[in-house]
C-alpha cells in the first residue's frame, strides 16, 4: 500500500514537472480573430479612444451624454476608466448590461477583444 | 554454568540497588516538563469544502464520499435540489508523520485530482510553545471533459491546475479552532483575456463544538481578484455545516454556494449567491481504514 501511494506521489511530481504552468486563454490560443486585428500594441489613445469615438460618442460624448446617452460619459479617459466593467459588459451582451451599441449590431470580436486586453493591463492612460 | 548464572547474578544486585535509587529520585524531583501538541484541531482533514490542517496518521487509509446537490431554489420540482447530485471520491493515506497524500475524481468537470500535505508546524504547549499548528497542501487536478471543439488543436496542458495552499490553525479552546488558509490557484487556461490564470484567496474557516460529538463548522474564501472583470459572474463561496462524529465516521453537513469539492472549483468558479438562493445542500462520509498498525 505505501509502495503504491509513493508510487503515485512520483507519478503527479513527475506530471507536475513535465506538464508546468501556462498561462493560456482560449481568446488568444484559438483566435478567431482576422489576421489584420493588431493586438500587439494596444493603448488608449492609439485603440481605445478611436475605437469609442467611432461607436460610442455619438451618444456618450460630454457635449450630448444628458440628453442622448442616460448621462454615460465615454469622453475622457477618468469616465472610462470608472466604467470599465459595465463597458466590457455592454459591449458583449452579457445580459447584466444594458446592451451597447444601441439600434446597431455588436461591436466586431476585434474591437471587443481590443478592449479586454486594455482592461486586463490594467486600463492604462497611455 | 551455574557458576556462571551466578556470577551474572552478582553483577546485578549492585546495579539493581543503583536502579532503586533512580526510581526514588524520579520520585522526589518533579517531573519534568513535556511537549503537549494539540490534537483534534478539526474532526476531519476538511474544514467543508476546504483542507484543514488535519492529517491521516501513518497507516490509515481515509476513504471519503462526498456529494452536493442542485440549489435549493431550484424548487419543488427538482425536490429543492436534491434530484441533481455531484460527487467527489477520494482515497487518502498517511505515509509519514508529517506527510499525507490523497486522489480523488470529482463529478465537476470530470476532474481527477491528486494532494500531498505535510505537515510543518504543530501547535503546542509545555516545553516547546508553539501557538499555531501550519501545514502546507499542494494539490493538482486534470479536468476530463471531451474537448468542446475537437477541430483545433487541444492541448493537455489545458486540462490542469494547480494549487498551493499554507493552512494556518489555532485551536483557541478545547470547543473552538480557527484557520486561515492563504491560497494560490494557477489555471493553465482560461476562457477570455479577461480572466487572470492566477487566482490569489485567503480562507478563513472555524469549528465550534457543540457536543461531544456533534460541531458546527463555517468556512469562507475571500478572493483578492477583481471579479467584475471576469467573463463570469462568480462569488466568493461560503459554506456552513455541522461534523457528527459517529467512531470510525465522520459525517459532514452542510449548506454551500459552491458546487465543487477541490480548492481549484470552489475558489474562482463558484457562480451560485447565497443572496440570489443558490444553495447547495452537501455531506462528506468519512471512512477511516486501519491498514497498518
Amino acid at each position: 500500500m505505501k509502495r503504491l501511494f509513493l508510487s503515485i506521489v512520483t507519478f503527479v511530481t513527475i506530471l507536475s514537472f513535465t506538464a508546468s504552468c501556462y498561462y493560456d486563454n482560449e481568446e488568444a490560443l484559438y483566435p478567431s480573430l482576422s489576421s489584420s486585428c493588431d493586438t500587439t500594441t494596444v493603448t488608449f489613445s492609439g485603440k481605445i479612444a478611436p475605437m469609442l469615438a467611432n461607436s460610442c460618442l455619438s451618444c456618450h460624448s460630454n457635449a450630448v451624454a444628458a440628453a442622448a446617452g442616460n448621462n454615460i460619459r465615454l469622453q475622457d479617459y477618468a469616465d472610462v476608466f470608472s466604467k470599465t466593467a459595465a463597458i466590457a459588459g455592454s459591449i458583449k451582451h452579457t445580459g447584466t448590461y444594458s446592451p451597447m451599441p444601441k439600434n446597431g449590431g455588436q461591436l466586431n470580436d476585434c474591437s471587443i477583444t481590443l478592449f479586454d486586453i486594455w482592461v486586463r493591463a490594467g486600463a492604462p492612460n497611455n | 554454568m551455574r557458576r556462571l548464572s551466578l556470577a551474572f547474578l552478582f553483577f546485578l544486585i549492585p546495579s539493581g540497588i543503583f536502579a532503586q535509587d533512580d526510581l526514588m529520585d524520579l520520585l522526589n524531583q518533579n517531573s519534568d516538563p513535556e511537549i503537549n501538541y494539540t490534537t483534534a484541531t478539526f474532526k476531519s482533514t476538511r474544514v467543508l469544502n476546504g483542507h484543514s490542517i488535519e492529517k491521516m496518521p501513518p497507516g490509515q487509509l481515509d476513504f471519503r464520499i462526498s456529494h452536493r446537490f442542485g440549489t435549493i431554489n431550484s424548487g419543488a420540482y427538482e425536490f429543492f435540489g436534491l434530484d441533481q447530485s455531484n460527487v467527489h471520491f477520494s482515497l487518502e493515506y498517511g505515509i509519514l508523520n508529517w506527510l499525507m497524500v490523497g486522489v480523488g475524481r470529482g463529478t465537476y468537470e470530470k476532474t481527477f485530482d491528486g494532494f500531498a500535505k505535510f505537515t510543518l508546524l504543530r501547535q503546542s504547549s509545555g516545553l516547546k510553545v508553539m501557538p499555531v499548528s501550519v501545514s502546507f497542501l499542494s494539490t493538482i487536478a486534470a479536468t476530463s471533459v471531451r474537448w468542446s471543439d475537437t477541430s483545433r488543436t487541444n492541448y493537455f496542458s489545458s486540462r490542469l491546475s494547480y494549487v498551493n495552499q499554507l493552512l494556518i490553525a489555532r485551536k483557541i479552546s478545547p470547543s473552538i479552532s480557527i484557520q486561515l488558509a492563504p491560497t494560490f490557484v494557477h489555471r493553465n487556461i482560461v476562457a477570455t483575456e479577461l480572466d487572470p490564470n492566477d487566482l490569489y484567496a485567503l480562507g478563513a474557516g472555524g469549528r465550534l463544538k457543540l457536543t461531544k460529538r456533534i460541531s458546527l463548522n463555517a468556512e469562507y474564501y475571500y478572493m483578492f481578484n477583481p471579479k467584475s472583470y471576469m467573463s463570469q459572474q462568480v462569488y466568493n463561496p461560503l459554506s456552513v455545516g455541522i461534523d457528527i462524529e459517529t467512531g470510525g465516521h465522520v459525517f459532514q453537513l452542510m449548506f454551500t454556494n459552491s458546487l465543487a469539492m477541490i480548492e481549484k472549483g470552489f475558489i474562482g468558479e463558484t457562480t451560485g449567491s447565497w443572496g440570489k438562493g443558490d444553495i447547495h445542500f452537501g455531506f462528506n462520509i468519512s471512512r477511516v481504514f486501519t491498514l497498518k498498525k
